[in-house]
Protein backbone atom coordinates (compact mmCIF):
# COMPACT_ATOMS: atom_id res chain seq x y z
CA UNK A 1 0.00 0.00 0.00
CA UNK A 2 1.32 3.28 -1.18
CA UNK A 3 1.63 6.58 1.39
CA UNK A 4 -0.52 9.38 0.91
CA UNK A 5 -3.46 7.33 -0.26
CA UNK A 6 -5.85 9.19 1.79
CA UNK A 7 -7.08 12.66 1.78
CA UNK A 8 -8.50 14.50 5.13
CA UNK A 9 -8.98 18.31 5.35
CA UNK A 10 -9.36 18.70 9.20
CA UNK A 11 -7.09 20.03 11.44
CA UNK A 12 -8.67 17.70 14.20
CA UNK A 13 -7.49 14.35 12.24
CA UNK A 14 -4.16 13.12 11.80
CA UNK A 15 -4.02 11.38 8.41
CA UNK A 16 -1.01 9.75 9.15
CA UNK A 17 -1.71 8.27 12.55
CA UNK A 18 -5.12 6.93 10.70
CA UNK A 19 -2.72 5.19 7.63
CA UNK A 20 -0.64 3.54 10.65
CA UNK A 21 -3.45 2.24 11.80
CA UNK A 22 -5.50 0.90 9.15
CA UNK A 23 -1.89 -0.45 8.21
CA UNK A 24 -1.78 -2.42 11.16
CA UNK A 25 -5.35 -3.42 11.03
CA UNK A 26 -4.57 -5.11 7.93
CA UNK A 27 -1.21 -6.36 9.02
CA UNK A 28 -3.47 -8.92 11.85
CA UNK A 29 -5.12 -10.51 9.23
CA UNK A 30 -2.23 -10.69 7.03
CA UNK A 31 -2.34 -14.31 7.97
CA UNK A 32 -5.24 -15.09 6.40
CA UNK A 33 -4.22 -13.89 2.89
CA UNK A 34 -5.90 -16.33 -0.24
CA UNK A 35 -3.80 -17.52 -3.02
CA UNK A 36 -3.24 -14.61 -5.85
CA UNK A 37 -5.75 -16.34 -8.06
CA UNK A 38 -8.72 -16.58 -5.13
CA UNK A 39 -8.01 -12.96 -4.51
CA UNK A 40 -11.24 -11.02 -5.05
CA UNK A 41 -10.15 -8.64 -7.29
CA UNK A 42 -8.51 -11.52 -9.45
CA UNK A 43 -11.74 -13.18 -9.41
CA UNK A 44 -13.49 -9.98 -10.37
CA UNK A 45 -10.76 -9.49 -13.72
CA UNK A 46 -11.24 -13.31 -14.55
CA UNK A 47 -15.21 -12.76 -14.16
CA UNK A 48 -15.07 -9.31 -16.20
CA UNK A 49 -12.82 -11.16 -19.44
CA UNK A 50 -15.32 -14.41 -19.29
CA UNK A 51 -18.42 -12.11 -19.57
CA UNK A 52 -17.73 -8.73 -20.69
CA UNK A 53 -14.15 -9.24 -22.05
CA UNK A 54 -14.48 -5.51 -23.97
CA UNK A 55 -15.23 -5.99 -27.00
CA UNK A 56 -13.29 -4.45 -29.73
CA UNK A 57 -13.42 -1.12 -31.27
CA UNK A 58 -14.18 -0.75 -35.23
CA UNK A 59 -15.10 -3.85 -37.18
CA UNK A 60 -12.27 -6.11 -39.70
CA UNK A 61 -15.66 -7.65 -41.37
CA UNK A 62 -16.54 -4.51 -42.10
CA UNK A 63 -14.08 -4.31 -44.60
CA UNK A 64 -15.83 -7.22 -46.16
CA UNK A 65 -19.42 -7.03 -45.44
CA UNK A 66 -21.04 -3.74 -44.45
CA UNK A 67 -21.90 -4.73 -41.39
CA UNK A 68 -21.61 -2.07 -38.55
CA UNK A 69 -22.38 -2.63 -34.52
CA UNK A 70 -24.72 0.47 -35.14
CA UNK A 71 -26.57 -1.73 -37.25
CA UNK A 72 -27.19 -4.51 -35.10
CA UNK A 73 -28.95 -2.29 -32.90
CA UNK A 74 -33.16 -3.06 -34.50
CA UNK A 75 -34.32 -1.13 -31.38
CA UNK A 76 -36.14 2.44 -32.66
CA UNK A 77 -34.61 4.05 -29.63
CA UNK A 78 -35.14 7.57 -31.39
CA UNK A 79 -39.34 8.07 -32.81
CA UNK A 80 -40.13 11.39 -32.45
CA UNK A 81 -43.92 11.60 -32.35
CA UNK A 82 -44.37 15.44 -33.53
CA UNK A 83 -47.07 17.42 -34.48
CA UNK A 84 -47.34 20.48 -36.91
CA UNK A 85 -51.38 21.37 -36.88
CA UNK A 86 -52.85 23.23 -33.78
CA UNK A 87 -55.34 21.88 -31.72
CA UNK A 88 -55.47 18.70 -33.05
CA UNK A 89 -52.17 18.10 -33.49
CA UNK A 90 -51.45 17.74 -30.21
CA UNK A 91 -54.18 15.50 -29.22
CA UNK A 92 -52.82 13.37 -32.06
CA UNK A 93 -49.89 13.11 -31.08
CA UNK A 94 -51.02 12.00 -27.42
CA UNK A 95 -52.71 9.40 -28.71
CA UNK A 96 -50.07 8.10 -30.85
CA UNK A 97 -47.47 7.99 -28.27
CA UNK A 98 -49.79 6.53 -25.64
CA UNK A 99 -50.33 3.61 -28.30
CA UNK A 100 -46.62 3.28 -28.88
CA UNK A 101 -45.84 3.13 -25.25
CA UNK A 102 -48.02 0.49 -25.17
CA UNK A 103 -46.33 -1.11 -28.50
CA UNK A 104 -42.83 -0.54 -26.88
CA UNK A 105 -43.75 -2.24 -23.60
CA UNK A 106 -44.18 -6.00 -25.15
CA UNK A 107 -42.04 -5.60 -28.42
CA UNK A 108 -39.03 -3.89 -27.12
CA UNK A 109 -37.86 -7.09 -24.91
CA UNK A 110 -37.85 -9.15 -28.56
CA UNK A 111 -35.94 -6.37 -30.07
CA UNK A 112 -33.56 -6.12 -27.29
CA UNK A 113 -32.59 -10.12 -27.85
CA UNK A 114 -32.66 -9.46 -31.44
CA UNK A 115 -30.20 -6.76 -31.23
CA UNK A 116 -27.97 -8.74 -28.77
CA UNK A 117 -27.93 -11.65 -31.16
CA UNK A 118 -26.96 -9.38 -33.60
CA UNK A 119 -24.11 -7.84 -31.84
CA UNK A 120 -22.94 -11.88 -31.18
CA UNK A 121 -23.50 -12.67 -34.97
CA UNK A 122 -21.45 -9.83 -35.57
CA UNK A 123 -19.01 -11.09 -33.12
CA UNK A 124 -19.00 -14.64 -34.00
CA UNK A 125 -18.40 -13.17 -38.03
CA UNK A 126 -15.69 -11.25 -37.15
CA UNK A 127 -13.51 -14.06 -35.41
CA UNK A 128 -14.10 -16.19 -38.50
CA UNK A 129 -13.13 -13.39 -41.02
CA UNK A 130 -9.67 -13.26 -38.66
CA UNK A 131 -9.42 -17.05 -38.38
CA UNK A 132 -10.33 -17.09 -42.29
CA UNK A 133 -6.89 -14.48 -43.11
CA UNK A 134 -4.72 -16.20 -40.57
CA UNK A 135 -5.28 -19.61 -42.28
CA UNK A 136 -4.99 -17.80 -45.59
CA UNK A 137 -1.82 -16.79 -44.91
CA UNK A 138 -0.78 -20.45 -43.48
CA UNK A 139 -1.48 -21.42 -46.73
CA UNK A 140 0.11 -19.13 -48.72
CA UNK A 141 3.36 -19.68 -46.73
CA UNK A 142 2.67 -23.66 -47.34
CA UNK A 143 2.55 -22.66 -51.27
CA UNK A 144 5.57 -21.18 -51.22
CA UNK A 145 7.84 -23.71 -49.30
CA UNK A 146 6.06 -26.41 -51.84
CA UNK A 147 7.23 -24.28 -54.90
CA UNK A 148 10.76 -23.57 -53.34
CA UNK A 149 11.31 -27.43 -52.70
CA UNK A 150 13.13 -29.64 -55.85
CA UNK B 1 -34.09 40.06 -21.79
CA UNK B 2 -34.67 36.56 -22.92
CA UNK B 3 -32.97 33.41 -21.53
CA UNK B 4 -34.12 30.22 -23.24
CA UNK B 5 -32.94 26.88 -22.26
CA UNK B 6 -32.36 23.45 -25.07
CA UNK B 7 -31.82 19.89 -23.85
CA UNK B 8 -33.02 16.95 -26.50
CA UNK B 9 -35.52 15.45 -23.68
CA UNK B 10 -36.78 16.32 -20.20
CA UNK B 11 -37.78 13.74 -18.10
CA UNK B 12 -38.43 13.11 -14.34
CA UNK B 13 -35.32 11.89 -11.75
CA UNK B 14 -32.32 13.06 -14.32
CA UNK B 15 -30.22 15.51 -12.74
CA UNK B 16 -30.04 17.48 -15.86
CA UNK B 17 -33.56 17.59 -16.15
CA UNK B 18 -33.56 18.94 -12.89
CA UNK B 19 -30.88 21.55 -13.36
CA UNK B 20 -32.83 23.33 -16.28
CA UNK B 21 -35.87 23.43 -14.41
CA UNK B 22 -34.40 24.93 -11.89
CA UNK B 23 -32.37 27.14 -13.41
CA UNK B 24 -35.94 27.78 -15.10
CA UNK B 25 -36.87 29.01 -12.26
CA UNK B 26 -33.35 31.31 -11.44
CA UNK B 27 -33.59 33.03 -14.05
CA UNK B 28 -36.76 34.17 -14.33
CA UNK B 29 -36.28 35.32 -11.10
CA UNK B 30 -33.38 37.37 -12.56
CA UNK B 31 -35.79 39.14 -14.67
CA UNK B 32 -36.07 37.35 -18.08
CA UNK B 33 -38.05 35.76 -20.33
CA UNK B 34 -37.07 31.92 -19.96
CA UNK B 35 -38.13 28.88 -21.31
CA UNK B 36 -37.47 25.36 -22.08
CA UNK B 37 -37.01 23.39 -25.38
CA UNK B 38 -36.84 19.68 -26.39
CA UNK B 39 -36.94 17.76 -29.62
CA UNK B 40 -39.00 15.49 -28.11
CA UNK B 41 -41.64 16.81 -25.84
CA UNK B 42 -42.37 14.66 -23.15
CA UNK B 43 -45.97 13.79 -22.25
CA UNK B 44 -45.52 14.78 -18.72
CA UNK B 45 -44.17 18.36 -19.28
CA UNK B 46 -46.63 19.66 -21.07
CA UNK B 47 -47.22 22.84 -21.10
CA UNK B 48 -43.91 23.61 -19.28
CA UNK B 49 -41.60 22.48 -21.88
CA UNK B 50 -41.77 23.51 -25.63
CA UNK B 51 -40.60 21.85 -28.80
CA UNK B 52 -38.02 23.20 -31.00
CA UNK B 53 -40.58 23.78 -34.23
CA UNK B 54 -42.02 26.49 -31.90
CA UNK B 55 -38.57 28.80 -30.89
CA UNK B 56 -38.86 30.39 -34.11
CA UNK B 57 -41.25 33.16 -32.00
CA UNK B 58 -38.77 33.52 -29.72
CA UNK B 59 -35.65 33.59 -31.79
CA UNK B 60 -34.01 36.61 -32.09
CA UNK B 61 -30.34 38.01 -32.30
CA UNK B 62 -30.23 39.19 -28.88
CA UNK B 63 -31.56 36.22 -26.94
CA UNK B 64 -29.80 33.57 -25.24
CA UNK B 65 -29.89 30.20 -25.90
CA UNK B 66 -28.42 27.24 -23.32
CA UNK B 67 -27.85 24.44 -24.95
CA UNK B 68 -27.42 21.77 -22.48
CA UNK B 69 -24.81 19.16 -23.91
CA UNK B 70 -24.69 15.46 -22.10
CA UNK B 71 -24.74 13.14 -25.47
CA UNK B 72 -24.91 14.04 -28.93
CA UNK B 73 -27.07 16.13 -30.71
CA UNK B 74 -29.30 14.84 -33.74
CA UNK B 75 -28.36 16.29 -37.13
CA UNK B 76 -31.78 17.44 -37.22
CA UNK B 77 -30.78 19.81 -33.76
CA UNK B 78 -27.57 20.74 -35.82
CA UNK B 79 -29.10 22.07 -38.50
CA UNK B 80 -31.55 23.58 -36.04
CA UNK B 81 -28.53 25.44 -34.29
CA UNK B 82 -26.90 26.68 -37.47
CA UNK B 83 -30.27 28.28 -38.66
CA UNK B 84 -31.25 30.21 -35.43
CA UNK B 85 -29.43 33.57 -35.08
CA UNK B 86 -29.34 33.66 -31.31
CA UNK B 87 -26.37 33.79 -28.96
CA UNK B 88 -25.91 30.59 -27.95
CA UNK B 89 -24.01 29.24 -24.61
CA UNK B 90 -22.80 25.28 -24.50
CA UNK B 91 -23.69 23.96 -20.83
CA UNK B 92 -21.55 21.18 -20.64
CA UNK B 93 -22.45 18.22 -18.04
CA UNK B 94 -19.75 15.65 -19.78
CA UNK B 95 -19.93 12.84 -21.51
CA UNK B 96 -18.26 8.96 -20.25
CA UNK B 97 -15.99 8.36 -21.68
CA UNK B 98 -17.29 5.83 -24.67
CA UNK B 99 -14.18 2.94 -23.83
CA UNK B 100 -16.21 2.12 -20.77
CA UNK B 101 -19.13 1.21 -22.72
CA UNK B 102 -17.20 -1.03 -24.86
CA UNK B 103 -18.69 -5.02 -24.54
CA UNK B 104 -21.46 -3.41 -22.54
CA UNK B 105 -24.05 -1.44 -24.64
CA UNK B 106 -22.35 -0.67 -28.45
CA UNK B 107 -25.21 1.99 -28.90
CA UNK B 108 -24.02 3.97 -25.58
CA UNK B 109 -20.62 3.32 -27.08
CA UNK B 110 -20.98 5.37 -30.22
CA UNK B 111 -23.67 7.78 -29.06
CA UNK B 112 -20.49 8.88 -26.56
CA UNK B 113 -17.83 8.78 -29.01
CA UNK B 114 -20.29 11.12 -31.71
CA UNK B 115 -21.16 13.34 -29.21
CA UNK B 116 -17.44 14.25 -27.94
CA UNK B 117 -16.26 14.20 -31.80
CA UNK B 118 -19.59 16.68 -31.96
CA UNK B 119 -18.26 18.58 -28.72
CA UNK B 120 -15.16 19.76 -30.55
CA UNK B 121 -17.77 20.74 -33.65
CA UNK B 122 -19.81 23.43 -31.52
CA UNK B 123 -17.33 25.25 -30.01
CA UNK B 124 -17.84 27.19 -33.59
CA UNK B 125 -21.46 27.79 -32.97
CA UNK B 126 -21.53 29.06 -29.78
CA UNK B 127 -19.52 31.80 -28.18
CA UNK B 128 -18.97 30.76 -24.48
CA UNK B 129 -19.01 28.00 -22.72
CA UNK B 130 -20.32 27.07 -19.12
CA UNK B 131 -19.48 23.33 -17.31
CA UNK B 132 -21.33 22.42 -13.74
CA UNK B 133 -17.43 21.50 -12.39
CA UNK B 134 -13.76 23.26 -13.19
CA UNK B 135 -13.63 19.87 -14.79
CA UNK B 136 -16.05 20.14 -17.22
CA UNK B 137 -14.89 23.10 -18.28
CA UNK B 138 -11.43 21.59 -18.71
CA UNK B 139 -12.23 19.76 -21.03
CA UNK B 140 -13.85 22.06 -22.92
CA UNK B 141 -10.90 24.29 -23.01
CA UNK B 142 -9.13 21.48 -24.73
CA UNK B 143 -11.81 21.24 -27.58
CA UNK B 144 -11.72 25.12 -28.49
CA UNK B 145 -13.52 27.43 -25.84
CA UNK B 146 -11.94 30.70 -24.50
CA UNK B 147 -14.62 32.05 -23.02
CA UNK B 148 -15.72 29.72 -20.01
CA UNK B 149 -17.27 29.76 -16.30
CA UNK B 150 -18.55 27.02 -14.11
CA UNK B 151 -22.07 27.08 -13.13
CA UNK B 152 -22.34 24.28 -10.45
CA UNK B 153 -25.61 21.90 -10.01
CA UNK B 154 -28.21 23.64 -8.15
CA UNK B 155 -29.49 21.77 -5.05
CA UNK B 156 -32.80 22.37 -3.96
CA UNK B 157 -33.64 21.07 -1.03
CA UNK B 158 -36.92 21.24 -1.32
CA UNK B 159 -37.14 19.00 -3.72
CA UNK B 160 -36.60 15.98 -1.15
CA UNK B 161 -38.47 17.46 1.50
CA UNK B 162 -40.71 13.87 0.96
CA UNK B 163 -42.39 11.73 3.29
CA UNK B 164 -39.37 8.62 2.54
CA UNK B 165 -41.22 5.67 1.50
CA UNK B 166 -41.83 3.45 4.91
CA UNK B 167 -41.52 0.04 3.07
CA UNK B 168 -37.93 0.81 2.34
CA UNK B 169 -37.57 2.26 6.11
CA UNK B 170 -38.73 -1.07 7.34
CA UNK B 171 -36.56 -3.08 5.39
CA UNK B 172 -32.97 -1.23 5.59
CA UNK B 173 -33.30 0.80 8.65
CA UNK B 174 -31.28 -1.55 11.08
CA UNK B 175 -28.11 -2.58 10.63
CA UNK B 176 -24.99 -1.03 9.05
CA UNK B 177 -25.47 0.20 5.14
CA UNK B 178 -23.22 1.17 3.05
CA UNK B 179 -24.94 3.76 0.24
CA UNK B 180 -23.79 4.42 -3.44
CA UNK B 181 -26.80 6.04 -5.19
CA UNK B 182 -26.29 6.08 -9.24
CA UNK B 183 -27.29 4.54 -13.08
CA UNK B 184 -25.76 0.94 -13.17
CA UNK B 185 -22.91 2.12 -15.49
CA UNK B 186 -19.28 0.84 -15.69
CA UNK B 187 -17.74 3.85 -15.33
CA UNK B 188 -19.14 3.79 -11.33
CA UNK B 189 -17.18 1.27 -10.86
CA UNK B 190 -19.80 -0.89 -9.12
CA UNK B 191 -17.45 -3.89 -9.10
CA UNK B 192 -14.82 -1.85 -6.72
CA UNK B 193 -17.73 -1.17 -4.20
CA UNK B 194 -18.53 -4.86 -4.39
CA UNK B 195 -14.83 -5.46 -3.72
CA UNK B 196 -14.42 -3.42 -0.91
CA UNK B 197 -17.68 -4.47 0.71
CA UNK B 198 -16.10 -8.08 0.50
CA UNK B 199 -13.07 -7.09 2.94
CA UNK B 200 -15.73 -5.08 5.09
CA UNK B 201 -18.11 -7.77 5.26
CA UNK B 202 -15.21 -10.41 5.99
CA UNK B 203 -12.69 -8.58 8.16
CA UNK B 204 -14.76 -5.93 9.61
CA UNK B 205 -18.48 -4.93 9.95
CA UNK B 206 -19.89 -9.14 9.03
CA UNK B 207 -23.21 -7.61 9.21
CA UNK B 208 -22.79 -4.42 6.84
CA UNK B 209 -25.07 -4.55 3.47
CA UNK B 210 -24.69 -2.81 0.08
CA UNK B 211 -27.85 -0.99 -1.02
CA UNK B 212 -27.00 -0.15 -4.31
CA UNK B 213 -29.82 2.68 -5.56
CA UNK B 214 -30.07 3.49 -9.51
CA UNK B 215 -31.31 2.03 -12.73
CA UNK B 216 -29.57 -0.93 -15.26
CA UNK B 217 -31.55 -0.08 -18.25
CA UNK B 218 -29.27 -0.52 -21.10
CA UNK B 219 -26.47 -1.73 -19.00
CA UNK B 220 -27.86 -5.34 -18.51
CA UNK B 221 -24.86 -7.20 -19.43
CA UNK B 222 -22.92 -5.35 -16.68
CA UNK B 223 -25.80 -6.04 -13.89
CA UNK B 224 -25.35 -9.43 -15.30
CA UNK B 225 -21.50 -9.08 -14.36
CA UNK B 226 -22.04 -7.92 -10.67
CA UNK B 227 -24.63 -10.13 -10.23
CA UNK B 228 -22.21 -12.98 -10.74
CA UNK B 229 -19.24 -11.37 -8.90
CA UNK B 230 -21.56 -11.29 -6.10
CA UNK B 231 -22.16 -14.95 -5.91
CA UNK B 232 -19.18 -15.89 -6.82
CA UNK B 233 -17.58 -13.81 -4.08
CA UNK B 234 -20.08 -15.83 -1.90
CA UNK B 235 -21.35 -12.64 -0.88
CA UNK B 236 -24.90 -11.90 0.92
CA UNK B 237 -26.53 -8.47 1.67
CA UNK B 238 -25.95 -6.42 -1.44
CA UNK B 239 -29.31 -4.76 -2.93
CA UNK B 240 -29.76 -3.88 -6.27
CA UNK B 241 -32.48 -1.97 -5.87
CA UNK B 242 -32.69 -0.80 -9.10
CA UNK B 243 -34.86 2.76 -10.03
CA UNK B 244 -36.65 4.79 -6.78
CA UNK B 245 -38.77 7.29 -6.47
CA UNK B 246 -38.11 10.04 -4.52
CA UNK B 247 -39.34 9.03 -1.17
CA UNK B 248 -38.05 5.90 -1.56
CA UNK B 249 -34.48 7.65 -2.67
CA UNK B 250 -34.92 9.85 0.25
CA UNK B 251 -35.45 6.52 2.80
CA UNK B 252 -32.32 4.75 1.16
CA UNK B 253 -30.33 7.79 2.12
CA UNK B 254 -31.78 8.25 5.79
CA UNK B 255 -30.78 4.36 6.02
CA UNK B 256 -27.52 4.66 5.05
CA UNK B 257 -24.15 4.70 7.10
CA UNK B 258 -21.63 6.07 5.17
CA UNK B 259 -22.01 6.92 1.30
CA UNK B 260 -18.87 5.13 -0.70
CA UNK B 261 -18.63 6.32 -4.17
CA UNK B 262 -15.64 4.39 -6.49
CA UNK B 263 -16.73 5.99 -9.50
CA UNK B 264 -14.20 7.03 -12.45
CA UNK B 265 -15.84 9.41 -14.01
CA UNK B 266 -17.98 12.28 -13.07
CA UNK B 267 -18.79 15.32 -14.60
CA UNK B 268 -20.25 16.38 -10.98
CA UNK B 269 -21.43 13.98 -8.75
CA UNK B 270 -25.24 15.19 -7.72
CA UNK B 271 -25.60 11.84 -5.20
CA UNK B 272 -22.80 13.69 -3.21
CA UNK B 273 -24.71 16.84 -2.84
CA UNK B 274 -27.42 14.63 -1.83
CA UNK B 275 -25.81 12.54 0.78
CA UNK B 276 -24.31 15.98 2.39
CA UNK B 277 -27.92 16.76 2.37
CA UNK B 278 -29.35 13.69 4.61
CA UNK B 279 -26.29 14.09 6.68
CA UNK B 280 -24.82 10.66 5.40
CA UNK B 281 -20.88 11.09 5.49
CA UNK B 282 -18.90 10.51 2.50
CA UNK B 283 -15.88 8.30 1.76
CA UNK B 284 -15.27 8.75 -2.06
CA UNK B 285 -12.23 7.79 -4.96
CA UNK B 286 -10.75 11.21 -6.36
CA UNK B 287 -11.97 11.15 -9.99
CA UNK B 288 -13.22 13.81 -12.39
CA UNK B 289 -14.90 16.39 -10.66
CA UNK B 290 -15.58 14.50 -6.62
CA UNK B 291 -12.93 16.58 -5.55
CA UNK B 292 -13.74 19.93 -6.83
CA UNK B 293 -17.64 18.95 -5.51
CA UNK B 294 -16.40 17.73 -2.18
CA UNK B 295 -14.18 20.41 -1.88
CA UNK B 296 -12.40 19.28 1.36
CA UNK B 297 -15.45 17.73 2.87
CA UNK B 298 -15.80 13.81 3.62
CA UNK B 299 -12.45 11.68 2.93
CA UNK B 300 -11.49 10.95 0.00
CA UNK B 301 -9.19 8.18 -1.67
CA UNK B 302 -6.72 8.52 -3.90
CA UNK B 303 -5.85 4.56 -4.33
CA UNK B 304 -8.09 1.66 -5.06
CA UNK B 305 -6.95 -0.39 -2.30
CA UNK B 306 -10.06 -1.94 -1.01
CA UNK B 307 -9.22 -3.59 2.04
CA UNK B 308 -7.74 -0.27 3.09
CA UNK B 309 -11.19 1.56 2.22
CA UNK B 310 -12.97 -0.99 4.06
CA UNK B 311 -10.51 -0.33 7.01
CA UNK B 312 -10.90 3.33 6.78
CA UNK B 313 -15.11 2.87 7.00
CA UNK B 314 -14.78 0.34 9.79
CA UNK B 315 -12.73 3.36 11.44
CA UNK B 316 -15.58 5.80 10.35
CA UNK B 317 -18.17 4.04 12.14
CA UNK B 318 -16.25 3.12 15.67
CA UNK B 319 -15.85 6.94 15.56
CA UNK B 320 -19.18 9.03 16.55
CA UNK B 321 -17.23 12.13 16.49
CA UNK B 322 -15.20 12.27 13.40
CA UNK B 323 -18.49 11.30 11.67
CA UNK B 324 -20.39 14.52 12.93
CA UNK B 325 -18.03 16.55 12.36
CA UNK B 326 -17.49 15.30 8.30
CA UNK B 327 -21.25 15.40 8.31
CA UNK B 328 -21.09 19.37 9.36
CA UNK B 329 -17.81 20.01 7.26
CA UNK B 330 -20.36 18.43 4.27
CA UNK B 331 -23.48 20.40 5.29
CA UNK B 332 -21.32 23.64 5.32
CA UNK B 333 -20.12 22.61 1.68
CA UNK B 334 -23.64 22.34 0.83
CA UNK B 335 -24.48 26.07 1.53
CA UNK B 336 -22.59 26.70 -2.20
CA UNK B 337 -24.82 24.86 -4.12
CA UNK B 338 -28.13 26.57 -3.06
CA UNK B 339 -30.22 28.16 -5.35
CA UNK B 340 -29.24 31.76 -4.00
CA UNK B 341 -25.96 30.74 -4.69
CA UNK B 342 -26.13 29.71 -8.01
CA UNK B 343 -28.18 32.60 -9.03
CA UNK B 344 -25.77 34.97 -7.96
CA UNK B 345 -23.04 32.61 -10.11
CA UNK B 346 -25.87 33.02 -13.19
CA UNK B 347 -26.24 36.82 -12.82
CA UNK B 348 -22.24 36.83 -12.46
CA UNK B 349 -21.78 34.49 -15.83
CA UNK B 350 -24.65 36.77 -18.24
CA UNK B 351 -22.51 39.76 -16.69
CA UNK B 352 -19.93 38.58 -18.90
CA UNK B 353 -22.42 38.23 -21.83
CA UNK B 354 -23.59 41.37 -21.87
CA UNK B 355 -26.55 40.25 -20.53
Amino acid sequence: MSEDWLEIKDENVNVEEIMRQIRERIAVRSGTTLPDEQKPEAVAQTLWKEMIGGAEEGSAIGKHVSIRQRDCDIVPRYYVIDWRIPILGPIHAVVRRIINDEIRRYLFPSLEKQSRFNRQALRALESLSQENARLRQQIEELEHASKGQP
Amino acid sequence: MQVHQFHPTVSYGDAISDQIQSLQCLLRRLGHRSEIFCEQLPIHFQGRVQQIAQYARNSSPVSVLLLHFSLGYSPEVIGWLKRTPDRKVLVYHNITPHAYFSGVNDVYLEAAQAGREQLGRLAALTEAGWGDSTFNCQELAERGWSRLGVLPIVFDSKRYAVRPDRRVLQQWQSGVNILFVGRVSPNKRFEDLILTFYHLKRHVLPNARLLLVGSARGMEPYLEFLQALVKRLGLSDVVFAGHVSTEQLAAYYQCASVYLSMSEHEGFGVPLLESMHFGVPIVAYTAGAVPETLSGSGLMVTRKDHAAVAELIGMLLEDQDWRARIVARQRERLRDFSPEKVEGRLRELLRDLGV
